[in-house]
């Protein structure tokens, strides 16, 4: 990994950002915290509605084809803006501990959510009535909770890796 | 007592001694920043796109934002308090840095946006609670309220690039350009700038 991580660095559009690196790199960064805070309002309205605590007026189905297109293009954007910090930054990024701690869980994340949309589809309004009281659903709902937390938490420790001591492959380095 | 030294106070108040003499908390701290600025937009976000018209727009308008008002409201004091805490450990510095002072006076015009929304199209709520958008003054302040957050969020991030490795003098001068930052900041060993010897909270690469 390091080693394609150095290799990276030298590539054209690597290169080209950071010679721009003074303003594209807050510039990107910022895009990505615009898109977390989309990502996470969205998921913060369809796991409260999923809890009854917000919007029953409307059903559930309704929510989710309301807030599910907003939370995925989110991920876009994330992805997006996160490759090209990638690309920006390739040994800062990619040899950390946080940084990969960080994708697994945007992965459970994804998995989570995909599960959760696929199941809406499938069981429409009777979702509410059966699944949702569920008090499994219900604490997977609230845990999804603390891994948003976890991910922006990792997300910012990409910064400060050496904290994780002997994990981080950058004090190794 | 004047401004500077009610500055030089906050940094030598125990709290700001105490983020500073760990490797967590400034971190922790930013995280927990991030994540409420994350709820705060996000459920602004909501509600001024159901005031535009541009989405939820079968939704009542006052039951979603008297719903979601808690949670904005909520994040909002996380962010303040966070907020507050990390400016305090560096405070000089953020004092005098440019994009902490645009960020301030953003969120002022924000505040005072939502003044403005409150008492024009927040103020006949009722009369178009299932209409499609708010009216035009409603839509006006809501679509200024996403760019001014936006904004928010983009000077806050620039608040780290430009304040990285900077240590606070007695005179209150202490800028650190791009390049002094990105000699040092961009390695994955961020504890570079600390070299300084300035406080590791204000030291980290943003």
């Amino acid at each position: 990994m390091n080693s394609f991580a150095e290799w990276l660095s030298t590539t054209l559009p690597s290169v080209f950002i950071q010679t721009h690196e003074a303003w594209m790199i807050p510039v990107i960064q910022s895009l990505h915290i615009t898109g977390i805070g989309i990502a996470v309002g969205s998921a913060l309205m369809i796991t409260l509605r999923l809890l009854g605590w917000v919007g029953t007026d409307q059903t559930l189905p309704d929510t989710q084809r309301r807030f599910g297109p907003w939370l995925s293009g989110a991920l876009y954007l994330l992805l997006a803006s996160g490759a090209l910090l990638i690309v920006a930054e390739p040994v800062r990024e990619l040899v950390t501990f946080s940084f990969w701690l960080k994708m697994s869980c945007v992965l459970a994340m994804v998995v989570i959510f995909a599960a959760f949309q696929a199941s809406v589809r499938k069981h429409g309004v009777s979702w509410e009535q059966t699944l949702a009281r569920r008090p499994g659903v219900r604490l997977a709902a609230m845990l999804t909770f603390v891994l948003w937390g976890c991910i922006i938490i990792l997300g910012r420790l990409i910064a400060y890796d050496h904290i994780w001591g002997h994990l981080s492959p950058a004090t190794k380095a | 007592m004047d401004f500077p030294a009610f500055l030089k106070s906050l940094e030598d108040s125990g709290i700001a001694r105490g983020v500073r003499s760990s490797l967590y908390y400034f971190p922790f701290l930013e995280s927990v920043h991030v994540m409420a600025l994350a709820v705060l937009f996000g459920t602004i976000l909501v509600v001024d796109l159901r005031a535009l018209g541009l989405a939820s727009k079968q939704r009542p308008f006052t039951r979603m934002s008297a719903e979601l008002l808690r949670f904005t409201w909520g994040a909002f004091i996380v962010s303040a308090l966070t907020g507050s805490v990390m400016f305090m450990t560096n405070a000089r510095v953020y004092a005098h840095n440019t994009s902490f002072q645009v960020k301030m006076v953003l969120l002022a015009i924000a505040g005072l946006n939502m003044a403005a929304f409150h008492l024009t199209a927040g103020r006949s709520a009722a009369s178009w609670d299932r209409a499609p958008a708010a009216p035009r003054a409603g839509r006006i302040t809501a679509a200024t309220s996403i760019a001014l957050w936006i904004a928010v969020i983009f000077a806050g991030r620039v608040i780290g690039f430009t304040t990285t490795g900077a240590q606070a003098k007695e005179a209150p001068t202490t800028t650190v350009n791009f390049d002094d930052f990105l000699s040092g900041g961009s390695a994955p060993d961020a504890s570079a700038p600390a070299a300084a010897g300035s406080a590791p909270a204000a030291a980290d690469h943003p």
